[in-house]
């Protein structure tokens, strides 16, 4: 399971459209959750509709929160999508069974069954989550719930059967040529890391859309290493058997 | 997180099941749980709790949990049945029928009945905690709101949404009296994290605005430490303030020993008061009165025989 959670509190103005890229990561099998700060000022209705355009195109959940619910709600999204995930896959399997193929139209024995088996895979599937957060000037003293809130889902994930493993990245980079910074690489542990985001650009601008394509871009590029390195055992294997 | 749910049952309003077709007759809201709303109805069978639903995935999920535990404990009834409504927007809404608990809050249990009530309240709810430890659960969300208390301090659990069997993640859970957010631990389940619960519970019947503003801290500084600091400065948790340490600190295995525990530290107290007012000479009374009565007994039997 792959997800990306952006935390934002206002419009993208820079480059392709968040909804456009959001979309593009679906089609990559990646859910795409969104939540937005509401401290300091309302997100606007352009902010607010464009959160929630981003959710529903990435097939994942929004939210706007104040930084006191950020923890508990960055947790819970996690989780519900993760089970969204699994719910899609399963139903997909019975539709072939079922004709229909909704698991709320069964009858509650039948549905008691399939949600077992929904509730084992959540609990024991790998779970992969990218948090793209907004660094931009407006964002800045918001940082430090932001970093709460991944330690908090670090815990909860680590509380899983299942492998977790989160990356972070902020937005946008002082790099010439980067949209986002990546801040800590895939990791399934924050012990000894009590500072996440270290250099901030001074930049105000928010290049949503092209931050999250390189966010994909990133996965592509993991799973590519582990497909070739998985050739290479296979060739090995190969060898070894003739 | 809240969400929004805009299922409304109005009072007289009749639910009937859609696959069992069993009709339920709404009387009043009596709570909303972090994943639905649950109501008082009258049935055939009396009055019974019905809860509905806003996501059919996440109550079937909770439901579950029921019938495992029912499978395992024949004496109690968690479940009545399981069935769908259809809402006035014309959506259909999963719903269960369980036991309806008659009882308040240990809050508001104590300010009625008084203080001296809680050892008792305590040492209850451990037990209850022990049964589904013993059968390998925990129950997760414990909180004041999750507890209700009857007369004579009779306490039942409510809202199963949170139990999780040991060894996985916890379900669902309210921060403070989670045992991650005070940097104290996992957030998988043992039994140790419902005995953490409930002494974050306690604490928060004596102190909760202290409580409260302990929160609002940088998440760095929230420690045990800060909450022993709190038990220390309380009075009405004086008796037990060691067993909250050892509580907080994962120390027991689970809430049967940790019930033990409670009972030796109230049972303690009982006996030294007692010892401290048997004075030798009623001792002595005592045993005079019952050479007495042996006496007597005997005369009886002869005269009667």
């Amino acid at each position: 399971m792959k997800q990306i959670l952006l935390v934002t509190d206002g419009c993208s103005n820079v480059g392709m459209s968040p909804v456009v890229a959001a979309a593009h990561a679906k089609s990559e099998g990646i859910a795409v959750n969104v939540v937005g700060i509401l401290d300091y000022g309302d997100v606007g209705e352009l902010g607010a509709s464009e959160i929630e355009e981003i959710a529903r195109a990435g097939g994942g959940l929004s939210r706007l929160v104040n930084m006191r619910q950020l923890s508990q709600t960055v947790q819970m999204m996690t989780r519900k999508t993760a089970v969204q995930t699994i719910q899609l896959a399963v139903q997909k399997e019975l539709k072939q069974v079922l004709g229909n193929g909704s698991i709320e139209a069964l009858p509650p024995e039948k549905r008691s069954e399939v949600v077992r088996v929904i509730d084992e895979l959540g609990e024991t599937s790998k779970l992969q989550v990218a948090l793209l957060i907004d660094a931009s000037a407006s964002m800045k003293p918001k940082l430090r719930a932001v970093e709460e809130a991944i330690h908090d889902l670090m815990l909860s994930l680590q509380a899983r059967q299942g492998q977790s493993e989160i990356a972070v990245f902020h937005f946008p980079s002082s790099k010439h040529g980067e949209d986002c910074k990546l801040d800590l690489d895939w990791t399934d542990n924050l012990k000894g890391i009590s500072s996440i985001f270290t250099k901030f650009p001074m930049s105000g601008t928010t290049p949503t859309g092209p931050a999250m394509m390189q966010v994909i871009d990133f996965y592509r590029q993991g799973d590519y290493g582990k497909k070739s390195r998985n050739d290479e055992t296979d060739g090995m294997m190969s060898d070894y058997v003739v | 997180m809240t969400t929004s749910f805009k299922l409304n049952l109005r009072r007289g309003a009749v639910v009937t099941g859609k696959w069992k077709h069993s009709r339920y007759r709404v009387e009043r809201l009596l709570g909303e749980g972090a994943n639905g709303k649950v109501y008082l109805v009258h049935a055939d069978r009396g009055w019974c709790a019905l809860k509905v639903g806003i996501d059919a995935i996440d109550l079937q999920s909770e439901i579950n949990v029921l019938q495992a535990l029912e499978k395992q404990d024949r004496k109690q009834t968690y479940l009545y049945e399981v069935d769908d409504l259809l809402g006035e927007d014309g959506k259909e809404y999963p719903f269960y029928i369980m036991r309806y608990v008659r009882g308040v809050t240990i809050s508001d249990f104590l300010d009625k009945n008084g203080p001296e009530w809680f050892p008792l309240i305590g040492l209850n709810l451990l037990g209850k905690l022990a049964e589904l430890h013993r059968r390998g659960w925990v129950f997760g969300d414990l909180k004041i709101d999750n507890v209700l208390v009857a007369d004579y301090g009779y306490v039942e659990l409510v809202d199963y949404g949170g139990v999780t069997a040991m060894g996985k993640g916890i379900r669902q859970f309210t921060e403070i009296y989670d045992r991650g957010f005070w940097n104290a631990g996992t957030r998988s389940a043992d039994a140790r994290y419902d005995l953490f619960s409930f002494a974050m519970l306690c604490i928060m019947l004596h102190e909760p605005k202290k409580l409260h503003a302990l929160t609002g801290g940088l998440p760095q500084i929230r420690s045990t430490e800060e909450l022993e600091r709190l038990i220390g400065e309380c009075k009405g948790l004086a008796p037990v303030a060691g067993w909250l340490r050892q509580a907080l600190g994962g120390q027991f295995f689970d809430a049967s020993e940790g019930a033990e525990a409670w009972r030796r530290l109230l049972h303690r107290r009982d006996t030294r008061v007692k010892s401290a007012k048997t004075p030798g000479w009623l001792k002595g009374l005592a045993a005079v009165s019952a050479v007495v009565l042996g006496i007597s007994v005997y005369w009886l039997l002869r005269s009667g025989i």
